[in-house]
């Protein structure tokens, strides 16, 4: 015992209380290196290659980045991207929050409803995507034998351009809004109760309430909610490879499919890189941006 | 010295099953083929290869894209076992993400595959990039008993036609052999045509009558989908009116005189006589639309239209009949064959190599063509028991001979059908513009060539 006292206090004279709390850090390090820094840097070591049937035959180095900034293509996929993503983070936002304010309230069979108000969320993409495609044909889907029982000839969604745009939005809506929903439900529950108590006593109505009230209290879980989704609305893929692939023309082309294309079927492995790590950049702009909105608002409530 | 092969009048019956008279015949001759491959000088892998029921063998790992063709090639699997004592595993994956897949595996040497079933446009981009095994170096040889338009898509770089850069000077080698035999047959409906169809005009004149009668909701079904599908319906209608992609140095031609002319029928009249939703039809919908009754003519591959004669597919079996693509200047098809070749990095590459020459047989290719699938050699398209059970036969010889080119044997393709098939999808949305689309596109494809190095 006094061998392993003395053992200890030269160990903490010789400072390794002071390199603990960096041994104890290490593997969260080595693991976020690995798992993290070591493919962002191989990213970008790959954006600096040109590649040619599969393997990298030189050094570029930035000038895929201004290939791809001038490239029609990458700009318009990144447009519709941007417009995808506006519009349908805007309608889900809408509709969650609607939805959160009705279910929040102790109704009947509101328990049954919050359930089956999920269950989109939880069917794999690729199947949402299959089945909308089922529901959007023209030769067979829902709205041809709707309009074909009232005498009406086919109805196309996906051969025109506004029709796939708007119908994969609403294919996200449908999958997604579940998601805003539950995180304002969540955010709607947590909220204190004394401050409605206190309106209702004044006589405030419910518009009023919900306006001075439930919104901003509610505004630090909302800009979350939307920062989440829209981040991951900006690489949504599987539903447009199955519904669209990108089509018709470019109508439905977004990053993620332009990316897909270049990379694995095209094989142009270092500008693929190029412009995902593009992307990359700018949603985390997005993320950095709503995270500084939550903290002023976190500031001034 | 050639693996027992059935002849079309001894097809193996149904999941492998073997009479008792066959199985003492073949443990015989198993036996008697393995006490005199010593004697005979033969490779251990020959040796398997020539008995019947043969002892294990070890394995053989395939892999594939999953499609109506290669459900039939499966039931050649056992057949393989029973004569060489090798099994097949078949892996299967939806066409991209094979293509990604098998590409990866080759590419990092992985060894997962020995062998990848392709389309053929994968060719250049596998063989290119080094991962496909010279055949020739195993005593394959490509011969004279295959189709030749069918045979040359194995060779890289290839035989004939523009050379890519990096390549123009290296010995053509067999990377790959044809497995299953493919390409564009017009398929119609025989009270709607009374007789097939000789020129688009025809097809035209004729199914508009008929739609306007009410015989037929459609004169025409195609795919529109950007990209390949569509790139794929207008290829006939391009090389019959006497298109070509590109020139001996790759300069694009597409938007010539006659693509423009073949591009602005395709989104106008043929569109005008098509469903209303086209735009969007892909090959199930276009194969939908046949069998269902709802359109008169179509171009398709064979997968489909060999299910024109099983009331379980078609609602019109007796009404649909084959025949050559419709002529313009001439009556040209697509060549869309799955090919086959062996991995640089494959764990069981001489099985692999066991495989290419057994399955290279007319004998294998005549089982092949007794389970339903197109097979890839001459003798066994004119086998006349085998065209008495599968009548498409004598249509996929008559498109051989009529005229039927593969897709520019190039690795970036892949790319420039992409951006043909988006410019052309949005003039068929559009119902017109085909020329001043296909002109877009010679821009776009012109750049991007540049951008791989083809001009400088």
């Amino acid at each position: 015992m006094a061998a392993q006292r003395t053992a200890r206090a030269r160990l903490q004279g010789a400072g390794f209380d002071r390199f603990l709390p960096y041994l104890l850090l290490a593997p969260a390090v080595l693991l976020v290196l690995a798992v993290v820094v070591y493919p962002l840097v191989y990213g970008v070591q790959t954006s600096t290659k040109f590649y040619r049937f599969g393997t990298a035959i030189s050094d570029v180095g930035f000038a895929q980045y201004r290939q791809a900034w001038n490239d029609p293509l990458f700009r318009g996929a990144l447009w519709t991207t941007l417009k995808f993503v506006t519009a349908a983070v805007a309608i889900e936002t809408t509709l969650g929050l609607g939805l959160a304010l009705l279910c929040v309230r102790e109704l009947p069979f509101i328990r049954t409803l919050r359930m089956v108000l999920i269950v989109p969320m939880v069917i794999t993409p690729v199947v949402v995507g299959i089945v909308f495609r089922l529901i959007y044909a023209s030769d067979v889907g829902l709205f041809t034998s709707l309009s074909g029982l009232v005498g009406g000839g086919s109805i196309g969604i996906l051969d025109n351009e506004r029709g796939a745009f708007w119908g994969l939005v609403f294919l996200d809506v449908w999958e997604w809004t579940p998601l805003i929903f539950l995180i304002l439900l969540a955010g709607l529950q947590s909220l204190p109760q004394e401050p409605f108590e206190a309106a209702r006593v004044d006589g405030a109505g419910t518009w009023r309430t919900f306006v001075d009230h439930t919104l901003p209290m509610l505004t630090p879980v909302l800009v979350v909610a939307i920062v989440l989704r829209s981040i991951d609305a900006f690489t949504t893929f599987d539903q447009v490879y199955v519904l669209t692939h990108g089509g018709p023309g470019t109508a439905t082309q977004l990053i993620s499919i332009y990316g897909y294309d270049t990379f694995f079927r095209f094989q142009q492995y270092g500008y693929a890189a190029a412009m995902l790590l593009m992307v990359a950049l700018i949603v985390l702009a997005c993320a950095f941006l709503g995270i500084r909105l939550i903290r002023r608002q976190a500031a001034t409530a | 010295m050639t693996p027992e092969m059935p002849t079309e009048d001894s097809a193996p019956r149904g999941d492998g099953a073997l009479s008792r008279r066959d199985l003492l015949l073949r443990t015989a001759a198993g036996g008697a083929g393995l006490a005199a491959a010593p004697l005979l000088g033969t490779t251990p892998a020959f040796a398997r290869a020539s008995g019947g029921a043969a002892a294990d063998a070890g394995k053989l790992v395939v892999g594939a894209f999953t499609d109506g063709a290669i459900t039939v090639w499966k039931k050649i699997i056992p057949l393989f076992k029973q004569q060489t004592g090798i099994s097949i595993q078949l892996l299967t994956e939806p066409y991209d993400s094979w293509f990604a897949k098998a590409f990866q595996d080759g590419q990092s040497k992985a060894g997962q595959f020995d062998i990848y079933i392709m389309d053929d446009p994968w060719v250049p981009q596998y063989a290119a990039a080094g991962i496909l095994e010279d055949l020739g170096q195993h005593g394959i040889v490509g011969d004279a008993g295959f189709a030749k338009p069918f045979l040359e898509l194995g060779y890289w770089p290839p035989r004939s036609g523009p050379r890519i850069k990096g390549f123009e000077s290296k010995k053509p080698a067999l990377v790959a052999l044809p497995t299953i035999g493919d390409l564009q047959t017009m398929t119609y409906r025989n009270d709607v045509y009374k007789t097939a169809p000789k020129t688009w005009h025809e097809l035209v004149t004729v199914g508009e009558a008929a739609m306007k009668a009410g015989t037929i909701q459609d004169a025409i079904v195609f795919r529109g989908v950007k990209g390949n599908p569509i790139v794929t319906s207008w290829y006939p209608i391009f090389l019959s009116y006497g298109g070509k992609f590109f020139d001996n140095n790759w300069k694009v031609t597409f938007n010539s005189a006659q693509g423009k002319a073949a591009a602005e029928f395709f989104v106008g009249k043929l569109k005008s006589l098509a469903p209303k939703g086209v735009a969007e039809y892909d090959s199930d919908q276009e194969g939908a639309a046949i069998l269902g009754g709802k359109a008169g003519a179509i171009i398709q591959y064979t997968g489909n239209a060999i299910k024109s004669d099983d009331p379980k597919l078609s609602k019109e079996v007796g009404k649909l009949d084959f025949a050559v693509v419709p002529k313009q200047a001439k009556a040209i098809a697509q060549i869309g064959i799955f090919i086959h070749g062996v991995s640089t990095s494959a764990p069981n590459k001489d099985n692999a190599i066991t495989f290419m020459k057994w399955f290279a047989t007319d004998k294998a290719q005549t089982a092949l063509a007794s389970f339903g699938d197109v097979p890839v050699r001459i003798k066994p398209l004119k086998n006349p028991a085998l065209i008495k059970k599968h009548r498409l036969l004598p249509t996929v010889l008559a498109q051989i001979n009529a005229g039927a080119e593969a897709r520019p044997r190039t690795p970036d393709w892949g790319a420039v059908e992409s951006i043909l098939g988006t410019e052309l999808n949005k003039a068929l949305v559009a119902g017109k513009g085909g020329g001043d689309a296909l002109d877009r596109a010679a821009t776009q494809a012109t750049a991007y060539l540049k951008r791989q190095g083809y001009y400088s």
